[in-house]
């Protein structure tokens, strides 16, 4: 019987609460920069079949509100009290998403029966493998991106298994940072089991149950009347990473949304196949995947800001995610650069909602967040360190009302910066800039957020730069319904010196003294048509330098002379402007445009089916030997399959592989 | 010693009231009082106030040797956003810094998430070339001539002031000082304010904003206080106004006109102080403090008797980066509105009937339901006066509005009145979980305070869900921030960040720099504050291990300080890494990013005579109905002031005086302690 909505709120307050009392306690007693800094952890608490019931607002990374640990958990074949799991391995039942992040969960039992679970995860800085930090683009195999896991359990009825942790330890840089991390987030899941207690005396364990399942029917039932309030339909979008991996083709991420009353298909047929780079996303087809949705939890709570954060939440949406695509990728596919393809589906679901329901949905966000690193030698110590210096974020997309938020937002919005003069002190560099890009924010009723830029010099010689996530260096941040795309990002070594070197998407390379690194975050997206924009606020943004006097003229429409507008010259330009034919939802600039008028939806198509035709481990480069031969304009699927054609005819032996690619049981059961 | 004794006024302005606290240095005796604001002529309640106290009490204003104020003024300038237009001074190639703040949102899930309105506007911040680095040393000289231009470009602008906030003056602030200089020759009308004169702390974003918030607020704040200074002067007050503090102490009403900063969250900091006196005096020595009007509710920490401090505290969502006693904002009190969701699902705020229109049942507008329209129609108000009988509260208007919420959800008045309160206690209860969490405390440990207008009411309620055993309702719970002024020391905060190691070689130069931060306080103590008492010093220290990403504060032993003994300033920091993360690692070298001095004096404090002694159980003055625990009960109605020191007397019950109205629900014993508070015990 479910319990009555006075309790039901009380209860949800106190689940949240528990969640809360988690993540203050890691946070509090963390030791990692990961932790500490960027916040890359989350806490939650699930019920005993592992769906998330609860989580914390305050503290952490957005992204697990609709984690579900059933498979994982279910590879350990019984638990007992005072036991904690952990896993750390992408393949083990997809919980964790790559190598560095390590999930544990802890039951707790009640007389005798489980009752629920605390669980978490952190980001650990390393965890061994081909490369500092675990993470690179160019790995290959998952089995290069550090020591895993299967789902094992780190305590068995309260005692430590020491030599499993002592395995773990040998094998990563930064031991004593793991360590640390690990015993706080050991001490925030004891700490969740003292409050479910808490919750258990307070409600009775019947009634915590009962309210569990209805805490996530609750939020199933606000996600499904947000689906009603959106027109039923199927709507497509695209949207591209700028490379497969080092020096690649684009990455394709597509997904056709259907919407049916309260419920909704994603289906991510048409996104590109696996990759042998690591920049595949690791969901086993799992319908709900958490990673898949991490865009729809942004889409439900900007259209209900009082809306629960659990599993319920999932419920109404099934994916549809092809085996061998990046959406699904089979093992030993590198998975550690994820986070670049995950910050393209959110892009991708934001991009799609917005064709649903324009008139609700913002512009993209910059959509890239850069985290930069330096390894270097400390002249005053000797000793070698590594640091994480800003991370460099672009501004939100242009909103229904407002602009854009500069420099940061939408779903950045969790990230923080270190102060420079904590930086300085510590780390052997000097910052010459670090500020907000002028002309960067797409043009628009609503102006796209800002990007900033940071420029740092090196004093050592050696100094091991990485940059993650490097992405929309080609393709922008798309406006709408007549806004115009963000600038895009870029990355150069030297800018306007005579040994400049332009490095945009590369994530690692070396800097000596006197080199100069300039990161430019890409932009947000313009939303609305510019030439509506009133005049005072592009006056405005010419005034604080957010737009320059030619942009207010070309773009805007506004034409500023010594800090007034121009009213006269202004509605001349403005009338001479404005078109007549209607904005097409999407502006993606030039370089999207270029790219479609080859590759565009029907020759992605002819792609895709050829494509999923073969066996997994010749899809991606099937599909760089076509993009290499398909360069004209306009040719569309025939040349796509002309191309093919060819390819066939030197490798003769992808026809008969074609066949047997096919066998269904290499399709896994969906959940 | 003083040769004449006299009175000594403690004053603090809130939403609704001005509260007021006259302690008479004769007798012993305490009397309080509290008056409507008047909006409309700031300033005017206050004088209102002290004929009143003449009136009443006999307290001549020639015969008031002390008198401390604690003022919203500053806060609700930042708040509204109605201060000072300001330009700004930064290192070239750093002048987004506000703009970009933290990076992080006030909200991670929505796309809209979005900060407020920064205290610069952007055109008015203007690039100095100029560069010290992070040891100190100048790497490219202060170009004079671009803060003159900027200067005269802020004028142009027609700012009211000026604030320097350069990259890494916190470690050597010449460039600062210069372009000061040459900022008020250039624009000698405008005032000049310094980051590193205003808290030289490392992180420039806090440095940077906290100098901002002191600009800011700095015109409206010196007005205010000179008509405070100028109203009694004129009224014939002899005593030099005090000023209540964001770090709970005070200074003098002169100084504040410059230091606006370090007043800025007075209010809350006095109620906290007054609160810890209370405490300390009935001998509790963990208390949690639940400050709630009509518009906000509060609570804090007290440990061994003393208030928490720290650096974080936040206006909005900018950083005060100041030190500050800590509190933490739980909600917004009495006033938060009651709805229900397209689920059917009852929820309490973030919306908030504030002071104006107030709760449905104050009958000034208001007709959504209220937490204090809910505790109207459960009956525990609106059967007796509140506030010195300025307010009766309207049962009838409660009704109508909590049957707004009642009908959706299908429950009598009564039951959705308490279902509101369930609701609202359990948000609080969320609030105050991530502070206990934050300090790593255990909130069954802890005693619960309840003060202002609106905290007995809800203390008892809150006390329950967190698993607290006692609950002290102080004798005069409304007034708590006006006396927190009058057992205030004098206090400030000083600090140099020094990046030293711990290690033996390093030792006299930290003697050195406490030396001079020493000499630092004690000018402030005894030539602006002219305090000749004793001098109490204390020292701390923002301390790590070398590569880690954080501090934690340390409370250094003075000898160690005074002679630079780094084993042991070591040692006092590896005690206190252990006592978090339960370890320390001692082969490891210890870092001193800051060393802080509080100094600090004690002005005699008042000895509060004890409320006359009752016998055995206190006497109702009548029975009324109260609904709680879903069900109508009769419930005795105490009067405060007919409660003698040792009566007893059992929940439930209400106790009705003229600042507050205490509920007590069922599963406690009551008793009167020593000093008049109200001792709640959790029944076994």
């Amino acid at each position: 019987m479910p319990i009555d909505k006075v309790t039901l709120q009380i209860l949800a307050n106190h689940c949240r609460a528990t969640a809360e009392n988690m993540a203050y306690t890691l946070y509090r007693t963390a030791h990692s920069t990961f932790v500490k800094e960027t916040e890359d952890f989350t806490i939650q608490l699930l019920d005993a079949a592992g769906h998330t019931v609860g989580v914390p607002m305050d503290l952490g990374a957005t992204w697990y509100p609709g984690l579900h640990y059933g498979k994982a958990m279910a590879m350990i074949p019984e638990y007992h009290p005072g036991d904690i799991a952990f896993t750390n391995d992408p393949y083990s039942g997809f919980l964790s998403t790559h190598v560095p992040d390590l999930h544990m969960w802890k039951p707790i039992f009640h007389e005798g029966e489980l009752v629920c679970f605390a669980a978490g995860h952190i980001h650990n800085t390393d965890m061994g493998g081909a490369v500092p930090a675990s993470l690179s683009r160019a790995l290959t195999e998952v089995h290069q991106e550090g020591i895993r896991f299967k789902p094992s359990l780190l305590y068995r009825q309260g005692v430590l298994n020491q030599e499993l942790l002592d395995v773990m330890m040998l094998n990563v840089r930064r031991p004593e940072q793991n360590m640390g991390d690990l015993k706080a987030f050991v001490g925030a899941l004891n700490t969740g089991e003292r409050k479910v207690r808490e919750m258990i005396a307070r409600f009775g364990v019947e009634t915590l149950k009962e309210g569990m399942a209805d805490l996530m029917d609750y939020a199933e039932h606000q996600a499904r009347d947000i689906l009603r309030s959106i027109p039923d339909g199927e709507y497509f979008f695209s949207d591209f990473a700028d490379e497969d991996g080092p020096d690649g083709h684009p990455a394709r991420l597509a997904v056709t949304l259907r919407i049916r009353d309260d419920s909704a298909e994603l289906d991510f047929t048409g996104s590109d196949p696996q990759l042998t780079s690591s920049l595949n996303v690791p969901t086993g087809g799992n319908p709900r995947h958490t990673l898949m949705l991490v865009g729809v939890y942004y889409v439900l709570f900007t259209l209900n800001p009082n809306l629960v954060l659990n599993y319920g939440l999932t419920r109404p949406f099934t994916c549809i995610l092809p085996e061998g695509t990046v959406v699904n990728p089979s093992s030993p596919a590198a998975v550690g650069m994820r986070s670049l393809t995950c910050a393209r589906l959110r892009s991708l679901v934001f991009g799609v909602f917005g064709l649903a329901t324009p008139e609700r949905m913002p512009a993209a966000p910059a959509g890239s967040s850069s985290i930069v690193n330096v390894m270097t030698h400390d002249d005053r110590t000797g000793h070698a360190m590594i640091a994480a210096i800003n991370p460099v974020v672009g501004g939100g997309g242009g909103m229904p009302h407002g602009d854009g938020t500069d420099g940061s937002g939408a779903d950045a919005a969790y990230l923080k910066n270190t102060p420079i003069e904590i930086t300085e002190a510590e780390v052997p560099i000097r910052f010459r800039h670090y500020g907000l890009a002028s002309g960067s924010g797409g043009p628009g009723r609503w102006r796209g957020g800002l990007a900033t830029r940071m420029d740092f010099e090196a004093f050592t010689p050696n100094t091991r730069i990485t940059a993650r996530n490097r992405d929309r260096c080609r393709f922008r941040a798309w406006g709408i319904l007549g806004g115009g795309p963000g600038a895009p990002s870029r990355m150069t070594l030297n800018p306007g010196r005579a040994d400049e070197r332009v490095l945009n998407n590369v994530d690692t390379f070396s800097a000596n003294p006197g080199d100069i690194v300039s990161i430019t975050s890409p932009g947000g997206g313009g939303r609305g048509d510019p030439l509506e924009r009133e005049p005072a606020r592009v006056l405005r943004d010419v005034v604080c330098g957010y737009v320059s006097p030619e942009a207010a003229e070309t773009d805007y429409g506004v034409v500023i002379r010594s800090e007034t507008v121009d009213e006269p010259a202004t509605q001349a330009l403005r009338a001479r402007r404005r078109g007549k034919a209607p904005a097409p939802h999407f502006r993606f600039g030039p370089e999207r445009e270029a790219f479609e008028r080859i590759w565009n939806r029907e020759a992605y198509d002819a792609l895709t089916a050829i494509l999923a035709s073969l066996p997994i481990h010749w899809r991606h480069f099937v599909k760089r030997r076509l993009m290499e031969t398909v360069k004209t304009e306009g040719g569309g699927a025939a040349a796509v399959r002309v191309a093919w054609a060819g390819l066939l005819e030197t490798l003769p032996q992808l026809g008969a592989l074609q066949l047997r690619a096919l066998r269904p049981e290499r399709r896994l059961a969906a959940e | 010693m003083r040769d004449f004794m006299g009175f000594r006024v403690g004053v603090d302005i809130g939403g609704t009231f001005i509260d007021f606290c006259l302690w008479n240095e004769d007798t012993a005796e305490l009397h309080s009082l509290k008056v409507l604001t008047t909006p409309a002529t700031p300033g005017a309640e206050l004088l209102r106030g002290l004929e009143i106290l003449e009136e009443r009490h006999g307290a001549a204003p020639a015969q008031i040797t002390s008198f401390v104020h604690g003022t919203t003024v500053g806060i609700n300038t930042v708040i509204q956003r109605k201060g000072a237009r300001l330009a700004m001074l930064a290192t070239a190639g750093f002048e987004d810094v506000v703009e970009l703040a933290r990076l992080r949102m006030p909200e991670a899930y929505s796309l809209f998430s979005r900060r407020g309105a920064p205290l610069v506007s952007r055109d008015c911040v203007f690039g100095l070339r100029g560069r010290i680095l992070s040891d100190g040393t100048e790497e490219m000289p202060l170009d004079e001539e671009s803060v003159a231009r900027a200067a005269r470009a802020a004028r142009a602008k027609g700012v009211d002031g000026i604030v320097v906030s350069l990259l890494n003056a916190y470690r050597n602030p010449a460039h600062e000082e210069r372009a000061a200089e040459i900022a008020r020759r250039e624009a000698p009308e405008l005032f000049v304010f310094r980051s590193t004169e205003v808290w030289p702390v490392i992180r420039e974003y806090e440095r940077t904003t906290t100098a901002l918030i002191n600009g800011y607020v700095h015109p409206k704040v010196r007005d205010y206080l000179d008509n405070l200074i100028g109203g009694l002067k004129a009224r014939g007050v002899p005593a030099e106004p005090l000023i209540t503090k964001s770090n709970g102490g005070v200074m003098s009403a002169a100084l504040g006109k410059r230091n606006c900063v370090s007043m800025v969250l007075s209010g809350t900091a006095s109620g906290v102080i007054g609160a810890a006196f209370l405490a300390r005096q009935a001998r509790q020595d963990r208390v949690i403090t639940l400050d709630i009007g009509g518009t906000s509710a509060d609570v804090a920490l007290i440990i061994g008797g003393q208030p928490q401090f720290g650096l974080g505290e936040k206006i909005g969502d900018l950083p005060l980066y100041i030190p500050t006693v800590s509190v933490t904002s739980i909600g917004d009190g009495g006033g938060s509105i009651a709805w229900v969701d397209e689920f059917g699902v009852l929820k309490v705020g973030p919306e908030s009937a504030g002071s104006d229109p107030g709760p449905a049942c104050y009958g000034r507008g208001g007709t959504r339901p209220t937490i204090t329209d809910a505790f109207t129609v459960c009956g525990f108000l609106g059967q007796h006066e509140l506030a010195y009988g300025a307010l009766r509260p309207d049962a009838a208007l409660a009704k109508a509005a909590i049957d707004t919420v009642a009908a959706p959800m299908g429950l009598s008045t009564e039951a959705a009145a308490e279902a509101i309160i369930r609701i609202a206690i359990s948000g609080m209860f969320v609030e105050v979980n991530k502070l206990v969490a934050r300090s790593g405390v255990d909130p069954r440990d802890f005693a619960l305070l309840p003060f202002g207008g609106a905290g007995p009411m809800l203390g008892c309620f809150l006390a329950r869900e967190l698993g607290v055993r006692r609950v002290m309702v102080p004798a005069r719970p409304g007034v708590v921030s006006a006396l927190g002024g009058l057992v205030a020391d004098i206090r400030n905060d000083f600090i140099r960040t020094l990046f030293a190691t711990a290690e033996p070689a390093e030792g006299p130069s930290i003697a050195r720099e406490a030396a001079a931060l020493e000499r630092q306080g004690l000018a402030w103590l005894r030539e602006e504050q002219r305090f000749d008492g004793p001098a109490i010093a204390s020292w701390f220290a923002d301390m790590r291990y070398r590569g880690q990403s954080f501090e934690i504060e340390v409370a250094l032993p003075d000898a160690a300080v005074r002679a630079g003994d780094t084993a042991a300033i070591a040692e006092a920091f590896h005690a206190a890494h252990e006592a978090i993360y339960d370890f320390a690692d001692r082969e490891s070298p210890a870092q001193i990013v800051n060393l802080r001095l509080v100094m600090a004096g004690s002005p005699p404090r008042p000895a509060m005579q004890a409320p006359p002694r009752g016998e055995g159980e206190a006497t109702p003055e009548r029975m009324l109905r109260a609904y709680f625990d879903d069900a109508w009960h009769e419930v005795p109605l105490y009067r405060r002031a007919a409660l003698g020191t040792g009566q007893r007397f059992a929940a439930p019950c209400v106790v009705a005086q003229d600042d507050t109205t205490a509920c007590i629900p069922p599963g406690f014993q009551a008793s009167v302690d020593e000093m008049g508070n109200i001792i709640l015990d959790a029944a076994e």
